[in-house]
């Protein structure tokens, strides 16, 4: 128990630490960010109960929000992915369910599942957070533009450090 | 009473998850607005010692090209004192005269966070009340317009920067005089959009765009950008694409200019009003 309180807490410094240190400068045409903490909310055990998702994602929107200055925003963004988590995981439940214990990870249930599910997931997020930002719907399809576009920056970094952090 | 438990048993994680999300968009719209920058100004402190670490390692890989920078303005500034030198000569004013009293004064400060890719970019700079900046000040770089400080703490300040959907300001053409609203369309980080200029005056690409000074913000007469494109979206305004002539990517060293005449204006435009 607190074994794997101490491998998450590390893979959250971790996480936050790329976003706010790389992702955060690395910059395509000036207009797409990739917002790879979200990572974390997905990483999280299969079988955790929703009210301890929930909080954990307040606390790690929270803590991005504190690095980039936009008190709220990713918070609620993060909020949003993580009471939406559980219904993405029932909702594309291999044939068999989850093996207990286990992480949703592509070791364990394939690269066409944790694609999906990290799609899902992350298009949520990313739809939340950049309609948020602007707060308004004037420009509804730019604005949908740089949710997609940022989407897939995200997902594809996602994956590789889904893999990345297969190898360790 | 039990039904009322079951009830709530049932829902309990929505509605731990109306509370939170309550309590992060009630942040939201307390923290980010314009002007309210309380909150962000209050915990930004935290991360603001990381921030500055590595501002400090990306300044350390940009020396060469920052020094190039200030040799180009050395050589400037120095060609216009050798032109005020030979005027100096035939004018004759006493140090007391109130004709040249100074009306602005010109902090240096550096950038140590700073963003061209959201909607609503800020920057924050290195000098704070301790240093003499307050809220309101206008902030150049060398090449033109940054930003207005939004919120300052004893040594930093947080300043809105153009390119930010409420970033509103007065500008010109410098060749014709004809002034408008200048302000940031969310697209691209090169450029702006100046509006109210009028369809019957002659506008050409290439133009300078400067400040107006109206706003008691920003001094007369500072660069803007040139004009890109104009189009005629079928009103009475011109709808004038503006290059910005400030890099924002690679914005480093700025200027902070305080108007010291600033509280007289205000107070005399605000008892005609």
């Amino acid at each position: 128990m607190i074994n794997s309180i101490l491998r998450y807490s590390l893979i959250f410094i971790i996480l936050i630490l790329l976003q706010v240190l790389l992702f955060n400068n690395i910059e395509f045409s000036g207009y797409v960010n990739p917002w790879i903490y979200v990572m974390f909310i997905l990483l999280l055990p299969c079988e955790i109960s929703a009210w301890l998702l929930l909080i954990i994602a307040f606390f790690t929107g929270l803590t991005i929000d504190l690095f980039c200055g936009s008190i709220g925003m990713h918070t609620s963004a993060t909020v949003i992915a993580g009471f939406v988590r559980p219904y993405v995981m029932r909702l594309i439940s291999p044939r068999d369910g989850y093996e207990p214990g286990s992480d949703p990870s592509i070791a364990i249930y394939g690269f066409k599942w944790y694609l999906i599910y990290t799609l899902i997931v992350v298009l949520i997020h990313h739809t939340a957070l950049f309609f948020l930002e602007v707060f308004r719907f004037t420009g509804f399809f730019r604005t949908l533009l740089r949710v997609i576009l940022s989407s897939l920056f995200s997902i594809t970094f996602i994956v590789l450090l889904e893999y990345a952090r297969k190898r360790k | 009473m039990r039904n009322l438990l079951n009830l709530l048993a049932r829902y309990n994680n929505l509605i731990i998850f109306l509370l939170l999300e309550g309590i992060a968009l009630y942040l939201l719209s307390t923290g980010n607005n314009y002007h309210n920058t309380r909150v962000v100004k209050g915990v930004r402190g935290i991360t603001r010692g990381v921030e500055q670490k590595v501002s400090s390692i990306r300044s350390y890989f940009r020396l060469r090209e920052i020094n190039q920078e200030l040799a180009a303005e050395n050589t400037e500034l120095k060609s216009t004192l050798e032109s005020m030198k030979n005027k100096g000569e035939q004018l004759f004013f006493s140090v007391t005269d109130t004709v040249y009293k100074q009306q602005y004064t010109y902090t240096t400060a550096k950038v140590i966070d700073n963003s061209v890719n959201k909607q609503k970019n800020f920057f924050t700079i290195d000098k704070g009340e301790k240093h003499g900046l307050s809220v309101d000040m206008a902030v150049i770089s060398d090449d033109g317009i940054a930003g207005v400080i939004v919120g300052c703490s004893k040594n930093y300040s947080v300043a809105m920067s153009i390119l930010n959907l409420d970033f509103r300001i007065s500008a010109r053409i410098k060749s014709n005089g004809y002034f408008g609203s200048l302000n940031w369309d969310g697209l691209s980080f090169k450029h702006a959009v100046l509006n109210e200029i009028p369809q019957h005056v002659v506008v050409n690409i290439g133009d300078t765009i400067e400040t107006t000074g109206y706003s008691s913000v920003f001094p007369e007469g500072i660069m803007i950008g040139t004009i890109s494109n104009y189009e005629n979206p079928g009103g009475d305004f011109y709808l004038i694409n503006v290059l910005l002539n400030t890099d924002f990517k690679k914005l480093h060293y700025v200027n902070v200019i305080g108007n010291m005449l600033k509280a007289e204006q205000l107070e005399l435009e605000k008892s005609f009003q």
